[in-house]
């Protein structure tokens, strides 16, 4: 969790030294605000177990206080909502609130520069490696296996031996910083090394083989042959040139040796085991310790890895070797052919699917076809928004929706215009593709929140209020005390709703800082069931309460009202932590305090209805922190 | 045990067309195996998906040794010295696909505790081998009753991975850097090459870099560490570095006989004495277009559910391919040498289903087929149908004591199955009836037991066999195939009078008009 995570001291601090043009008469921390915090939050927030396990006496200076930029990104949020001190506790006065903000804008904020972090070499996540090798050598290395419908088979080699990798502190599987190669992953590394190569030089990937050799004879190669795939692969398995004296010493190892075939591959294998194919990065040279844009090749594999999560393709090589990816001309008529390739669905099928854990949809039906149904409809709805130039707050209110014949019963207004599907004879069970529908006649539906399988996926108010606030809003809810309880069943005589005993189990104010937020969100959603139907409302008793008071103080009856409320007054936040999402996936690691003013550079362009997926995705890749990189030196 | 391999033997031996290297015979070539006397017996079994199509899979009206093989078993007739034919397996009732799964190797349905006997048997059998066992199938897993997907269980009874990757078991078997000393070797002098690189990296690297190079080279001191600890001993005596790696399967049919070359190879080379091979789920939903038939194997397999001529034919040649797969299998384990006889001869193979009938979901007449004479565990070259229902757990439990294992009961079953020996058994008997032919005109009245063509090409050809005399040839069109539901009678005596002729001697009737079983029962309640 986010009070958890936050890094005790970071090294780079003295790098952003105060912007001292702007501000002589604003607070200080030492002056004013230590004082503030001793009077108002140590006392809950110090000793053996400080709430929040925030310790408010640890910060002693201003540069602790700078340190943790994070607990006071929070602080003002908390102080800002009325939600600290709690209402039972001395509430600061309004001058000192006022104090308080003037520090945290004018002190702390623009302290903080923009800055592009240091450069990691970062290894491969799974999903990257199975990409790469499938572009390295034009085929899927996969498990020979017969696939009938209703079965369930990892076909990936690849996926099915390496191990998953965990997500970093990102939240996504392609920060892999946290994850050291381990000698399992390094002897499958070599497996699948082997199984490639194997399979690249038999019979059966001919056609492959003589797309760099030419024409094979007699299914064997010649010494020639051997080393035109020298020349092609060494560059691209190390995603940049390699040096002529590289290249020609392995032509002679191949040259000179009794079995040349097995000299090839053994060189061809060990630049495959090589740290610069393993890691991303690897070969990135020049002046240390400076601020400065990254060559040509790192932009393209950078891009690369983003948009497509695989190696960069001829013409991104090919553009990075002229010189002219850096162009912003050039680099937005490349981002739009990535977007148009198959390739670019890894948005969808990893960025959007760990950013809003969509592989938790459905994950419990047994049934594949019906359950490949619920899985895809998100899936196909956030590679739709991606790819087809949609505008970012489509994510909540995008009116089309992906359905075919185990989902169609959850748009009864629109399902028409389905094309009916027949199965062939003897066919008993199959899967189906969904179709776009337009939503015109089911007002209930429509945006991600919405789609029944994540609405399953989040069963009841607190799940799904929830994971709104944390996948949709980017707020961030700390741990809930260990000794919650169940909600009590009424007592005899008692004819309470689950909302009301509900409401009454959590009125402690230790639970309503987080369910003040909480509560009406998930409960804006009580008018569908577990299963992601939409019911009727019902008048009298059985009326489902679905509205609700967000803590701004604005008011909705039902779902649709808050979802208005979520695409205007609430846009910035949820644009706000699309952008961060993205860009944190785009640089493959978590945001950081210096990360802010790039993210509010991209929110003030984007925060509108019209921008698109692709326009943010322009800025992510025009930004300074994709652009730009410091090395550090040998001996920092 | 230890082989001694003479290299020239590699020109000698049979192999498969998918692993063409000639190989050796490398139990004539070990020394000690001279000494020994016997070699080991080995445990094989191959599940046959959605049960089977009685009419043409049931031997009927057969003795021990004098029977005549089903349609169905033509594939493999030519092993029936090698065969012991089990019929009148299995109990009472109804079966789903999950619990015949169960039933084949763990006696019963409702054994859902305890290690089927392939598990029992390699616990036995499989400490001296690089692998305790190997169990592999075709197709992936459903999920919807995941039973369907598993014929071996561990001692919990939880079902045991599967593998359906013909070039990852050879890998396994045959390139593993753990056995193969070529593969130690080229992993030791890749070590060195990468080693090298990322020091010359780290010369240049900066600090981030360099931390990342440190694990990667900590990395490769541990592979290092890991190959020098690996003792001597733990490298297969046999080189297995001529041996060719199968190519890409193409098709289920190429994906299976690789599978099978490489079960022949496993157990010649002792990798492991015991595997099983599932051809597909227990409702396998497969399409076999290479076969040429385009609708799923369990909507076919309920062959009286969606009967047309054409779904019938379909499943037909999916049945016949499962048997030539049985056939491939024994006659690749014919094919190798061992000891003083055939691999075959110190195998036991178990061939079948968990389930009899695939429309009605029969638990009856569940097809079990042993091949192989087990070290002498098995008498073959017979048919025994018993006089009635056995349970497989009394099967299993003769076959846990044939390797040795001493127990007292199986899944319930605490007598062994008699006969497999060539113990006596009770045999099953039929009720006696007579049977002849009238030809009044075109009017034919013919007496006797019912079955189909030998050639299931032809499966609208149906005979009424007469003793001491040609079989009536029966040919008719779908509706009265279907009016008077011949499949249902193959294999029991009817009277059956049609329209027809009679040339050369024989009879021939090609409109059926009236259809009785001898014995009056009701359909539903006859063999079959």
């Amino acid at each position: 969790m986010y009070f958890a995570r936050f890094i005790t001291a970071a090294l780079w601090l003295c790098l952003w030294l105060l912007d001292s043009s702007a501000l002589a008469s604003a607070p200080t921390f030492e002056a004013d605000i230590k004082p503030l915090v001793a009077k108002y939050c140590v006392k809950c927030h110090s000793g053996k177990k400080p709430k929040g396990k925030i310790d408010f006496t640890k910060i002693a200076t201003a540069q602790d206080a700078a340190a943790q930029f994070e607990v006071w990104e929070s602080a003002i949020e908390l102080l800002g909502d009325d939600e600290m001190p709690p209402e039972d506790a001395k509430q600061p006065t309004k001058a000192e609130r006022a104090k308080f903000k003037t520090w945290y804008q004018e002190r702390l904020v623009r302290s903080v520069k923009a800055h592009p972090g240091y450069f990691k070499p970062r290894r491969l996540s799974a999903t990257e490696y199975r990409n790469t090798l499938r572009s390295l050598f034009g085929f899927d290395l996969e498990v020979a296996v017969v696939e009938a419908e209703q079965t369930v088979i990892e076909k990936s080699l690849v996926m099915k031996l390496l191990p998953l990798d965990p997500p970093g502190k990102s939240g996504f599987r392609n920060d892999t910083s946290g994850n050291p190669l381990t000698t399992v992953t390094w002897d499958q590394y070599a497996y699948l090394t082997d199984a490639a190569l194997e399979r690249f030089f038999s019979p059966s990937s001919k056609k492959q083989l003589e797309a760099i050799t030419g024409p094979v004879v007699d299914d064997s190669i010649t010494k020639s042959q051997a080393k035109k795939i020298l020349r092609s692969f060494l560059p691209r398995i190390y995603r940049r040139p390699v040096p002529e004296s590289d290249l020609s010493q392995a032509i002679t190892a191949v040259n000179s040796a009794d079995d040349f075939v097995a000299a090839l591959k053994i060189e061809l294998k060990a630049a495959m085991m090589s740290p610069r194919f393993i890691y991303r990065g690897m070969l990135m040279r020049g002046k240390s310790d400076v601020q400065r844009p990254v060559d040509d090749y790192e932009l393209a594999e950078r891009l690369s890895y983003f948009v497509w999560a695989d190696m960069p393709d001829a013409e991104l090589t090919q553009l990075a070797a002229e010189g002219k990816l850096g162009d912003s001309a050039t680099l937005e008529s490349q981002i739009d052919r990535m977007l148009a390739s198959a390739k670019a669905r890894s948005l969808a099928e990893d960025f959007a699917a760990q950013w809003l854990s969509l592989d938790e949809v459905a994950k419990n039906m047994r049934n594949p076809p019906q359950r490949i149904a619920f899985q895809s409809q998100p899936i196909d709805f956030m590679h739709h928004l991606f790819t087809a130039n949609r505008p970012l707050i489509g994510l909540i209110n995008g009116r089309f929706a992906f359905v075919n014949r185990y989902t169609q019963g959850f748009y009864s207004g629109d399902r028409r215009q389905l094309k009916p599907h027949k199965k062939p004879k003897g066919i008993e069970v199959q899967t189906v593709p969904n179709q776009l529908i337009t939503l015109n006649s089911t007002p209930e539906r429509g945006g991600v929140l919405t789609i029944p399988g994540v609405l399953q996926m989040n069963r009841g108010p607190v799940l799904r209020g929830v994971w709104m606030l944390e996948r949709i809003l980017g707020d961030h809810l700390p741990d809930p005390p260990m000794n919650v309880g169940q909600v009590p069943k009424n007592k005899r005589g008692q004819n309470l709703t689950f909302r009301q005993r509900f409401e009454l189990h959590r009125s402690k104010a230790t639970c309503a800082i987080c369910h003040d937020k909480i509560d009406p969100l998930g409960f804006g959603l009580a008018g569908y069931d577990g299963n992601g139907g939409f019911a009727k409302n019902r008048r009298g008793p059985n009326k489902i309460d679905t509205a609700g008071r967000l803590p701004s103080g604005e008011t909705f009856e039902n779902f649709q009202e808050l979802r208005q409320i979520l695409v205007t007054s609430q846009r910035e936040k949820v644009i706000r932590n699309i952008v961060r999402q993205m860009l944190s996936y785009a640089l493959c690691r978590k945001l950081k305090i210096y990360d802010r003013p790039t993210v509010d550079k991209i929110v003030e362009k984007v925060n509108n209805d019209k921008s698109t997926y692709r326009d943010l995705i322009i800025e992510i890749a025009n930004c300074l922190p994709f652009r730009q990189t410091v090395l550090r030196g040998k001996k920092s | 045990m230890s082989w001694n391999i003479d290299r020239r033997t590699f020109l000698r031996g049979t192999a498969g067309a998918l692993l063409p290297l000639p190989m050796l015979n490398l139990m004539q070539a070990s020394e000690r195996s001279k000494k020994q006397s016997k070699p080991p017996v080995r445990f094989v079994t191959l599940f046959k998906p959605n049960g089977v199509h009685p009419p043409s899979w049931n031997i009927n009206g057969g003795s021990e040794h004098d029977f005549r093989m089903s349609p169905q078993m033509k594939p493999f007739e030519k092993h029936k010295d090698d065969l012991l034919i089990l019929d009148q397996m299995g109990d009472f009732g109804f079966s789903s696909h999950a619990s015949s799964t169960r039933r084949f190797l763990s006696g019963h349905h409702t054994n859902g505790r305890s290690a089927s006997i392939d598990q029992l048997i390699a616990d036995k059998i499989g400490a001296d081998t690089a692998h305790r066992s190997i169990e592999l199938t075709t197709e992936g897993l459903f999920p919807n009753q995941i039973g369907c997907s598993y014929i071996s269980y561990d001692r919990k009874g939880n079902p045991i991975p599967r593998e359906t990757d013909p070039q990852l078991i050879f890998d396994r078997l045959f390139r593993s850097p753990l056995s193969d000393a070529t593969k130690r070797q080229e992993m030791s002098s890749l070590l060195d090459r990468v080693r090298e690189d990322a020091k010359s990296l780290s010369l240049k690297a900066g600090l981030e870099d360099r931390r990342t190079l440190d694990e990667y080279l900590s990395v490769v001191r541990a592979t290092e560490k890991r190959l020098d600890n690996l003792n001597q001993a733990s490298l297969s005596k046999v080189d297995f570095s001529k041996l060719k790696r199968p190519d890409t399967s193409v098709n289920l049919n190429d994906q299976v006989e690789t599978m099978l070359d490489l079960i022949g190879l496993a157990l010649w080379t002792d990798s492991t004495r015991c595997i099983t091979y599932m051809l597909g789920n227990s409702n396998s939903r497969m399409i076999f277009d290479f076969l040429g038939v385009k609708e799923q194997h369990h909507y076919l397999s309920h062959f009286f559910r969606n009967s047309s001529r054409h779904n019938l034919e379909g499943l037909l040649k999916i049945s016949l391919w499962h048997m030539e797969k049985f056939d491939y299998l024994l006659t690749k384990l014919k094919s190798y040498k061992d000891g003083n006889g055939s691999l075959l001869d110190h195998c036991v193979v178990l061939f079948g289903s968990g389930m009899g009938h695939s429309d009605n979901h029969t638990v009856t007449r569940i097809p079990v087929v042993l091949a192989g004479k087990g070290g002498g565990m098995l008498k073959t070259g017979r048919y025994l149908r018993y006089a009635e229902n056995q349970r497989l757990g009394g099967l299993h439990l003769s076959l846990l004591r044939g390797f040795g294992i001493d127990v007292d009961s199986y899944a319930k079953s605490s007598t062994p199955l008699p006969g497999l020996d060539g113990s006596p058994i009770k045999t099953y008997k039929e009720q006696p009836f007579e049977s002849w032919v009238k030809v009044q005109g075109k009017t034919i009245t013919v007496q006797g037991r019912l079955r189909m063509s030998d050639n299931l090409d032809e499966s609208r050809v149906f005979f009424v066999d007469v003793a001491g005399k040609p079989p009536v040839r029966v040919e008719v069109g779908f509706g009265d195939f279907h009016h008077f539901n011949l499949a249902y009678h193959c294999g029991t005596a009817v009277t059956m009078t049609g329209k027809g002729s009679q040339h050369d001697g024989k009879t021939r009737i090609t409109k059926v008009t009236e259809l009785k079983s001898v014995f009056g029962k009701k359909p539903g309640t006859l063999n079959g």
